[in-house]
This record gives structure tokens, C-alpha cells and sequence, in this order.
């Protein structure tokens, strides 16, 4: 089943004639990891705000199980680059953004996101305020709050990106954890990343993008199950073929 | 005097009075910079200047400026000491925001860029020319344009000031321009008012915008999450960026994660600053120490004199009145500004827009609405001393609130969408918090500004120059305030020096003991929060 499709966005800013992203289409399946790669600047994190509603494209559209969408919807979750936390909110309240729209209880609102930031080896600073987290215990808030709302596509804005590799490395785990554990509700992942081994590591497919317009310039596939070797020889060539892509 | 009589005059007088705001900008903007990055670079300097430039921000300058008048006509001849003596009032109240400006750009200036300058050997020249200068540039142009708003106030009133004295008055001044004309009327004081916002607005476009589009180019480079695409940038420059990456990562990562979760989870904290480091501690005590010492000793002289506790029984009462109006005023000030700016800053797509009108709104001083306030209310001085207090603190507390929601990053405002963050909820949780800090801000600079009004506003209601000054309305006289004491003090027939220096020696306790237990601890318990 297709969860998103992209048909032919673009995207050009405001005032300006020149499209900067220029017909992109990918589609994502359902249980799929999808890491969206290119050289910088390319409008990676655009596209991924496209289709979490944040942006309007200026044509094309994305449509989320099916439907059009206009605006953020229930269905979809984002995780920031930047964690996006809001410092003036303590740890369980800024969890409790996430439960914003869902029709729970103020009490079951607390009790179930102090049952998430547990669940991500946060339990204790339900009420500090962000700002005494490291940067990996600010992003699994900001992945706690993501999933709050019981969403079945998680987006990535380069998630691991400001983290240090070790802790990089044990939150793409639990990434992975969620997405193939039945009982949690995300079910698909589209990620944007600039680190190929990352990309390797986890995703299901691989789209590559150009850039100067961005279009998308190849779809890979990797079928090998997680996970995986990092030196195994198929990793390694895996690797080489995306590397050999974005040279080209 | 036909029309084109007094248009010609009035681009005559503003172009003088142009000429002294520029004349002092330029002095205030090459010293702010210098005494900026003095403080920013030597500890030395930091431990000296900062305490000293804090407590001369805050104190009402205004209330020494007979006292400037009278050094410089004494040291200078004629028409350049009275020029001197306006000039000097605007640095003195242009300088402040410009040094603060520039310590934080110099302080907050990656150490990355210092390292490189000690690399290749830089001299002093080129670390200006080459770090300094271009770090601090778009803060010194923001802090420019406000201190040209907080400098035409000064300009204005300073003028008008000095009729009162003829022999020191300005001979060309838009200032003084638009008391005469107010004299002969309201029509030609409206056509007055006109040329000064053409004049205003001039400025804006004419010469900080262009400032304003050129400093953008630094600000990309400089601006907080610019530093993750500068350095991205720098290094597919050098075109390695992913290469390197993977290069090093090879052999390094542990493969099993499990081990490394059990290890990091929860354990990363970090240690949250309680204390200070004890010589802090002691350095704070000292200082308060000394302070005590000697407002006691203060207290012990005055008491035990007759004339100066005859002096604090008409000061006490006094600082009294105008604390009031000064709080009262805030307190109708907040209750406008959180809105506004919640509107115009997280709602409105406008932002900027508004922004610049707010810009030009506050360029126009007070005092030159004085004539039509006072028209418009009657001439009823405590209600013409509070509006004068209103428009002069307002600005300080909308720009404070903007200028603190910039460094909000775009992502906090995406998540509120993401969630549908609206209504009430929204107000709570994101607009009222992320306002805080420059609410605090703006409430320590506005008041101030409310209490350099007070000199103002109660020394029109007083002096004789209220009927001119006012058009055809006469102000009545407030019942009593520091402002109307110090201006009392200071004309003929009036108590003199020394209840004057008693009077500004009040204030300063006063406003500095506000700041230590009320704002900076308010300022400190928000910080906890914000990080």
C-alpha cells in the first residue's frame, strides 16, 4: 500500500520564477525506511516539509494513504535537526505538544507522555527544562514527542546529524526499534540525510537527488534485512553506488 | 510669514538639528565601538566598564543637563557650547545600547575566528578591519537605529530646553522650530510635525536601510544556524564533506548497540550551574558590602543634617509621586505591548511590515507631540505627564519583545503548526513564554525612559514654557514629582544645587536598588529556563 506519494512536486520561492525543486515523484510503501539524499542545498529538508504540510508546494501534490493534503495532518510526525524543543517548556510539556490534537484527558495526556519519555530512558527530568539534556536526551524528547500522537510515518529532518556517533548510533537503533515493532504505531520513515553510511545503514530505498533543479536522479533499493554489516562487501558497494551517484 | 516662508525655516531647523544627530551618532558609534570591544576582549576592562555603563544606562540623564549647559557655555564661546552641550546630551543617550551591542557580537564571536587570527599573526588593525568590525556590524546598525529614536527624544527636548534660558538658547532647531510654532497656532505646528516625520522617515530609508541590506550579508555568516551551513559549506568548498565521514567512521563504531544504550542512556546530563565559583561569591559580597557601607553612611550624613534631611522630606514624597506614575504607566504599557506584539510578531504575516512602522512611530519623540497631548487632553498635567510617560516607554517594550523572539529558531514556530498549537493553548504555552525574556528586557529600558520622561513631562506641567510649548492649552501643574522638584530646584528662586544633588543621588539608589532585587533576580530566574 502506497503511504505517501509525491507527484511531481516543485517548489520555487516566492517571487521568483526559477523552480528550485523541478517534478520530483517517489512513492513510500508501507513498513519502508527511505532516506532522501543529495549534495546540500539541494531542498532535501524542503521536500520533506512539503510533505509534512509545512510548506505548499508551488505545484504537484503529495498525497498521505491516499489523500491530498493540505496542512500538518495527525497521520505524519516530524524530527528536527535542531530538536526544536521549546526551552520554556519543561521536558513532559513539550511531550505533551505532541499529544495537542488528540482527544485524551489532561491527566491521560501526562500520564502517557511521562509513560514516553520512560520509554526513552528519560524518566526523571519530566520537569527540567531542556536546556540541562544533552543533545541526545533532547532529541529523544523530540522523538517521545513525535510519536505521541500515535503517527504512522515518522519524518527526519537530519536526526542524528548534531548528535556524537555513539549516541547517533543507539538512537538510529531505536528508529529501527518502532519501525518493525508491530505495537508502535509508526510504520514508515522517510528520512533526509546527508551521511551515505547512515542512509545505507537503515533504509529500505535510497533516493538520490540532483541538485540545480533537484530531481530525483535514482531510486535504490537495499533488501538486505537489519541489521547490517558496515563491512560486509555489499555494504561497502552499496555505498560506492550512492557515492557514485551523487558524483555524477 | 507665508507658507513657503515657514517650510523653508523648517527644512532649515531640521536640517541643524539633523546635523547634531549625526555628528553625535558618529561619535556615539566610534566609541560604543571601541569601549564594546574593549570590554569584550580584556577582563579587566569587562569588570570596570560593564557595571559602570549599566548603571549610567538606566540613570535619568536628562536631569543633568543644566548642569552640562553650564560646563560648556563656560568652556566654550557662545553658540558651539550650547551646540556642545546638545550634542553631548544625545551621545549620552545614544552610547549605552551601541556598547552592549557591540560587547555581545565581540563576545559571542565563535572562538574559531580568534584561533585564526592568532594563527596568521594578525595585527591589531586587521583583527578590527577584518573580525570585529564585520561581527559587530549588523548589531551596530540595529542599535543605531534605536539609539537614533532614544537620540531625537534628547535632541528635541534638549532644544526646547534651552529656550528657557535665552542666552543658551539654539539658534536653528526643530525643536525649539516647533515650540515657536505652536505659539502661532495649530495648523502651522501640524505642517512643523510633518517636515519632522518626512525627516524621519528620510532617515529610515535613506540611510539605515541601505545600512540595514548590508549588513544582512554579514548576518548570514554570523547568524546561529547559519553556522551549521557555513561550515557545511566550507567543507564541500574543500570537497570532502561526506568523504571524510565515511573515512573515519570505518572501524570505529561499535557494532553492538545494545551494550552502547545501556551506557549512555540517562547518564548524559549535565551538570546544571548552582553556585557561582566562590571568589564570584565573595567578589558580589564585597561589592554589596561596600554599597551598604556606604548608603549608610549616606543615610548618617543626611539625618544628622538639618538642611539635607529638610531636602529629603521634599524628595522622599516626591520620588513617591512619580513612582507611581512611572508604574502606573507601565502597568497600561504591558497590558497594550503583550498583545501587539503577540499579534504582530507570531500571528501576522507581516511581521516586517510592522516592524518598520513601529520603527518610525517611535522615531517621533514624545515631547514634539507634546502641543497636541495637551490640546487633546485639556491641558490637564497629570494626564498630559502620563501620556508623555506612555509614549516614551512603550517602544522599549515592543522591541524588546521582538528583538528577543529572533533568536527563537523557525523550527519552534513549525512544531507549534505541526500540532496544531491555536487559541488559548497556544497563547500559554508558546506566545506569553517566548515573549518573557524580552519583556523583562524591555521593562528595565522602558522604565528608565519613563523616568528620564518624568524630567520631562513634570517640567512642562511646571514651567512657564508650558503655554508656548503647548499651543493655546495651558497645562495645569502636576501635584508633585522628582521631575517637578529638579526642575523647581534649578529656576530661579528654587532650592539650588544642593537639593538637586540630593534629588538625582535619591533616584540612582533607588533605581539601582529596583535593579538588583527586582529585575536582575526576575532576569535570573527566567534565564534557568531558557538556558
Amino acid at each position: 500500500m502506497n503511504m505517501i506519494s509525491v507527484e511531481d512536486v516543485t517548489f520555487a520561492m516566492e517571487g521568483s520564477d526559477t523552480n528550485i525543486i523541478d517534478g520530483v515523484s517517489f512513492k513510500i510503501n508501507k513498513g519502508e525506511f527511505v532516506s532522501i539524499v543529495g549534495p546540500s542545498g539541494c531542498g532535501k529538508s524542503t521536500i520533506l516539509r512539503i510533505i509534512a504540510g509545512l510548506i505548499p508546494p508551488s505545484s504537484g501534490r503529495v498525497r498521505v494513504m491516499g489523500r491530498g493534503i493540505e496542512g500538518p495532518s495527525k497521520k505524519l510526525s516530524f524530527v528536527f535537526q535542531d530538536f526544536a524543543l521549546l526551552p520554556w517548556l519543561t521536558n513532559i510539556e513539550n511531550v505533551k505538544i505532541g499529544l495537542n490534537l488528540s482527544e485524551l484527558s489532561e491527566d491521560e495526556k501526562d500520564k502517557k507522555a511521562s509513560e514516553l519519555l520512560d520509554r526513552f530512558g528519560l524518566s526523571g527530568f519530566e520537569t527540567y527544562y531542556p536546556n540541562v539534556l544533552s543533545g541526545g536526551m533532547k532529541q529523544r524528547v523530540g522523538i517521545a514527542r513525535a510519536v505521541a500522537s500515535d503517527p504512522q510515518i515518522l519524518l527526519m529532518d537530519e536526526p542524528f546529524s548534531s548528535l556524537d556517533e555513539l549516541t547517533a548510533e543507539t538512537l538510529r537503533s531505536d528508529i529501527v526499534y518502532m519501525l518493525e515493532n508491530k505495537n508502535i504505531s509508526v510504520n514508515s520513515v522517510i528520512m533526509v540525510t546527508h551521511n551515505v553510511e547512515e542512509a545505507v545503514q537503515l533504509s529500505d530505498k535510497i533516493i538520490v537527488l540532483s541538485n540545480k533543479p533537484t530531481k530525483v536522479k535514482k531510486i535504490l533499493s537495499i533488501k538486505t534485512g537489519r541489521p547490517r554489516d558496515k563491512r560486509a562487501a555489499s555494504f561497502m558497494e552499496t555505498m560506492d553506488l550512492v557515492y557514485a551517484e551523487l558524483a555524477k | 510669514m507665508d507658507l513657503l516662508g515657514i517650510l523653508a525655516q523648517l527644512v532649515l531647523d531640521a536640517s541643524a538639528s539633523w546635523l547634531r544627530m549625526f555628528i553625535a551618532l558618529g561619535i556615539s558609534v566610534a566609541l560604543g565601538f571601541g569601549i564594546g570591544v574593549l570590554a569584550a576582549t580584556s577582563r579587566n576592562a569587562e569588570r570596570v566598564l560593564l557595571p559602570v555603563v549599566d548603571v549610567l544606562q538606566t540613570i535619568p540623564i536628562l536631569a543633568f543637563f543644566p548642569f552640562a549647559i553650564f560646563v560648556f557655555v563656560v568652556i566654550l564661546p557662545g553658540y558651539i557650547g550650547i551646540n556642545a552641550a546638545v550634542i553631548f546630551l544625545i551621545i549620552t543617550s545614544m552610547i549605552w545600547n551601541i556598547i552592549f551591542g557591540v560587547y555581545e557580537s565581540v563576545k559571542t564571536l565563535p572562538n574559531e575566528f580568534l584561533e585564526v587570527a592568532r594563527l596568521y599573526h594578525f595585527d591589531l588593525w586587521t583583527k578590527l578591519r577584518g573580525i570585529y568590525m564585520p561581527a559587530s556590524f549588523p548589531r551596530m546598525v540595529e542599535q543605531s537605529m534605536l539609539s537614533w529614536s532614544i537620540g531625537l527624544f534628547y535632541l528635541v527636548t534638549s532644544e526646547i530646553f534651552s529656550i528657557g534660558n535665552l542666552r543658551y538658547s539654539v539658534t536653528y532647531g526643530i525643536g525649539s522650530g516647533l515650540v515657536g510654532l505652536a505659539a502661532q497656532g495649530i495648523g502651522n505646528y501640524l505642517l512643523g510635525l510633518a517636515v519632522f516625520i518626512v525627516f524621519v522617515i528620510g532617515t529610515r530609508l535613506l540611510f539605515f536601510k541601505p545600512l540595514e541590506d548590508y549588513s544582512t550579508r554579514y548576518t548570514r555568516l554570523h547568524a546561529k544556524p547559519g553556522m551549521r551551513s557555513y561550515e557545511k559549506a566550507l567543507m564541500d568548498i574543500i570537497g570532502m564533506g561526506m568523504k571524510t565521514r565515511y573515512a573515519k567512521r570505518i572501524g570505529v563504531v561499535a557494532k553492538d548497540i545494545r551494550v552502547l544504550r545501556k551506557g549512555t542512556t540517562g547518564t548524559a546530563i549535565r551538570t546544571v550551574p548552582v553556585a557561582p565559583k566562590p571568589s564570584q561569591d565573595m567578589g558580589r559580597i564585597a561589592y554589596s558590602a561596600i554599597g551598604l557601607v556606604a548608603l549608610a553612611a549616606a543615610a548618617y550624613i543626611i539625618v544628622t543634617n538639618p538642611t539635607l534631611l529638610g531636602y529629603e522630606k521634599l524628595v522622599i514624597p516626591a520620588l513617591g509621586a512619580s513612582f507611581i506614575r512611572v508604574w502606573g504607566a507601565f502597568a497600561v504599557i504591558s497590558a497594550i505591548s503583550v498583545p501587539v506584539c503577540v499579534y504582530f510578531i507570531f500571528i501576522s504575516k507581516r511581521s516586517q511590515h510592522y516592524l518598520l512602522l513601529f520603527q518610525i512611530l517611535a522615531s517621533i519623540p514624545a515631547t514634539v507631540l507634546l502641543p497636541l497631548i495637551a490640546q487633546s487632553l485639556h491641558g490637564n498635567g497629570e494626564l498630559v505627564a502620563f501620556a508623555v510617560f506612555m509614549l516614551s516607554g512603550i517602544w522599549y517594550m515592543i522591541f524588546g519583545m521582538a528583538a528577543s523572539t529572533r533568536t527563537i529558531p523557525q523550527s519552534v514556530f513549525e512544531v507549534k503548526r505541526l500540532f496544531g498549537v491555536k487559541g488559548i493553548y497556544a497563547w500559554r504555552k508558546v506566545y506569553l513564554k517566548a515573549l518573557l525574556p524580552g519583556f523583562i528586557t524591555g521593562a528595565i529600558t522602558g522604565i528608565a525612559a519613563e523616568w528620564n520622561a518624568s524630567i520631562v513631562a513634570e517640567y512642562f506641567t511646571t514651567s512657564g514654557i508650558s503655554a508656548s510649548a503647548s499651543g493655546s492649552a495651558v497645562i495645569s501643574s502636576v501635584g508633585t514629582g522628582i521631575g517637578k522638584l529638579l526642575d523647581t530646584s534649578i529656576l530661579p528662586g528654587g532650592l539650588g544645587l544642593g537639593l538637586m544633588i540630593i534629588a538625582l543621588l535619591n533616584i540612582v539608589v533607588m533605581i539601582l536598588l529596583l535593579n538588583t532585587f527586582v529585575w536582575r533576580k526576575a532576569y535570573r530566574n527566567v534565564a534557568k529556563a531558557y538556558g
